[in-house]
């Protein structure tokens, strides 16, 4: 085991060295320059940054949708860019759940449906996901919701579904992309509740524009120009933080 | 909730375009289904045709055409022929025949045969042989012997004036005492039958025929004993030589003894010319279904591709991918599948006449126009029918498919985040 491995046991995601770069229109744009940060077990963790800044980027190489041009990403002890695509399908069904700002439910699958697919997936029988389907619509308030197809639901009600979908396999990280978005203030305000809630048992990664709602995560990470600026401690169950400049 | 399930439920998201493209799919599906009744309709013709040709020997009175009232043709075999005949080993059947002419205008002739209720209906310009289906009325029944009824060609009819609808209650006079170039008068009363069936044959000349019970022509014609063709059924085609050889023998003083095998092998090149086309058109609408799977599913895949790149994110592998594109491509041909055989099943015997003219018609010399018409297509829907339909939907789905499954699978997760 190598010593970013190993450090690695103790975090739930380490970045060592990690730059992205793609060309584009003749050029070659960097993403992400040489990003260093270690995100321990449980608590939330903002990600802030103007757009295009590489915010997204980082959350995509998180989560293993996304591969460094250079650098390692270990995400609960794995070396996700070495992973193979098998591999790769495992870790994104039983490692990490994903939260997108535009919801992303099938539209043709009721709630229950919805949260019940990733269980479905990692080979849950039928009978346990349609329990804890139940049981996390229920904890999220939406055990009315259950028959309900994603349009004959409100934007904070399908974004506490696809919440209650991402932690449905009880990943040990789960990654929300602007998750408040498309939401209004009210609706933002509950959603951003309910990942601090999970955040008690895992480790929460947001990207977000909204410095107010960063102010409620445990932890928030500046990004700009593919580069993190600082790395501040607002919880001390969440360990410090390396900032590669 | 399984990749089959939801690949199923997928179907349903957009009714009218799920219908839309179950016609485009049934469509295909219907003109296979017709390619393949074409084929096998004249496969069925043909074999019959080889059958009664290459195991049937004909007998007529030597050195005549043997038509009761031929100028010069009119000599018949005497009676016991048929006892002699039918009493040499090998031979299952004898058929006796009548024949007479009867002219019609312009200066041409039609054909009256009298033959015993049961025997086959022998199309006497085409290798003796025939397989007529009757298209309206009836056909014989052995009270029918002795009776003045008639079953009437559909060329024939049209030049009487009978229609399809007039058949039981329309009549034709028989008149003997007419005359024309070959055919000379006989001095008998006329005659009127009434026509009970009608029958098609797929031959030019073969749909000018009447064909009437062998007693009731004796009695029009005068013809007390006798018979104009004699038609000899071999049990095994090895045998024909061995029967001809006794049949040399036994009646070969009377009779002119031939096997007519080069109507046989004009039938077959003829069928198996037809049955090609048939096969180039099946195939032609099954790379059709397969067109047009083709852009259904990558349609699917690139409207769909952010829900692809979601699924993948929250941890389908590839194969569940493939799996949920598939049932989707398997369910759309099997609706169109299932279009196709209730087109079929309702509208197949009448289009695929149509379908014949149209696509093998003319690759056709045009005096197999009349089979058009006259081809005995079916339209039933048996089991194995359904397994070939159920066969050639699996087959499409997994042909058609297969461009847009794999893009599918190609895609990213970051699909996922297209539009944010």
């Amino acid at each position: 085991m190598n010593e970013a491995v190993q450090a690695s046991a103790t975090s739930a995601i380490r970045l060592v060295g990690v730059s992205k770069s793609y060309r584009k229109g003749g050029e070659t744009v960097h993403a992400l320059s040489d990003v260093s940060l270690d995100i321990g077990e449980r608590g939330m963790v903002a990600i802030v940054g103007p757009s295009g800044s590489g915010k997204s980027t980082l959350l995509h190489m998180m989560g293993g949708m996304d591969e460094p041009t250079e650098g390692d990403v270990i995400v609960a002890g794995q070396t996700v860019n070495r992973l193979s695509q098998q591999e790769l399908t495992r870790f994104r069904r039983q490692t990490v759940g994903f939260v997108f700002q535009t919801f992303n439910l099938i539209p043709n699958l009721t709630a229950l449906e919805n949260v019940a697919l990733p269980m479905e997936f990692n080979g849950v029988p039928k009978a346990a996901r349609l329990a804890r389907g139940t049981s996390l619509l229920e904890r999220f308030n939406l055990g009315q919701r259950l028959k309900h197809r994603p349009r004959e639901l409100s934007g904070g009600e399908m974004q506490r579904v696809a919440i209650a979908r991402a932690v449905a396999n009880e990943p040990r990280l789960v990654l929300a992309d602007e998750p408040t978005g498309n939401l209004d203030s009210r609706s933002g305000q509950i959603v951003y509740e309910l990942l601090r809630e999970i955040a008690r048992e895992r480790t929460v990664v947001v990207v977000t524009h909204s410095e107010e709602l960063a102010g409620l995560a445990d932890r928030i990470i500046h990004i700009r120009d593919g580069q993190l600026l600082d790395a501040e401690l607002a919880d001390p169950r969440v360990s410090l933080a390396t900032a590669g400049r | 909730m399984s990749m089959v399930t939801l690949g199923v439920r997928n179907l349903m998201r957009s009714k009218p375009r799920l219908l839309l493209t179950a016609v485009l799919i049934g469509v295909p599906f219907f003109l296979l289904l017709a390619m393949q009744s074409i084929g096998q309709a004249v496969q069925k013709q043909a074999d019959v045709l080889t059958r009664e040709v290459n195991t049937v020997v004909q007998l007529r009175a030597r050195g005549s055409m043997g038509h009761v009232n031929m100028t010069s043709q009119d000599r018949i075999l005497p009676q016991d022929v048929l006892a002699k005949a039918g009493a040499i080993e090998h031979v299952v059947q004898v058929e006796p025949y009548l024949l007479a002419m009867a002219p019609i205008t312009p200066p041409n002739f039609v054909m009256h045969v009298g033959l015993a209720p049961n025997a086959l209906k022998r199309l006497e310009s085409h290798g003796e042989a025939g397989n007529p289906r009757i298209i309206a009325g009836r056909d014989f029944a052995p009270a029918d012997a002795g009776q003045d009824v008639a079953i009437i060609g559909q060329a024939y009819a049209k030049w009487a004036g009978i229609k399809a609808e007039d058949i039981g209650k329309a009549t034709l006079t028989v008149d003997t005492t007419r005359t024309h170039p070959v055919i000379y008068a006989i001095d008998r009363p006329k005659r009127e039958l009434r026509i009970v069936g009608m029958y098609a044959s797929g031959y030019v000349f073969g749909d000018q025929q009447l064909f009437l019970p062998i007693d009731t022509f004796r009695s029009i014609y005068g013809t007390e004993s006798g018979i104009s063709w004699l038609f000899v059924r071999v049990d095994d085609v090895r045998n024909v030589a061995g029967v001809i050889q006794r049949l040399k023998e036994n009646v070969g003083e009377v009779a002119d003894i031939l096997a007519p095998e080069n109507a046989a092998a004009f039938t077959s090149s003829t069928s198996r010319n037809v049955i090609q086309l048939s096969r180039v058109g099946g195939a032609l609408a099954i790379a059709l279904m397969v067109v047009v799977v083709f852009f259904v599913l990558l349609m699917q895949v690139r409207e769909r591709s952010r829900e692809i790149g979601t699924l993948k994110a929250i941890g389908a592998s590839n194969k569940g991918v493939t799996t949920q594109f598939l049932a989707e491509a398997v369910g759309l041909t099997l609706l169109g599948g299932l279009f196709g055989l209730v087109l079929f099943k309702f509208a197949g015997e009448a289009l695929t006449g149509r379908l014949f003219a149209i696509g093998i018609g003319p690759f056709l010399p045009s005096q197999y126009k009349p089979l058009f018409d006259s081809l005995a297509v079916g339209s039933d829907i048996s089991f194995p029918l359904v397994g070939s339909v159920v066969l050639t939907a699996l087959m499409a789905a997994v042909l058609g498919s297969a461009y847009g499954v794999w893009q599918a699978t190609k895609l990213s997760p970051l699909e996922a985040m297209k539009d944010e």
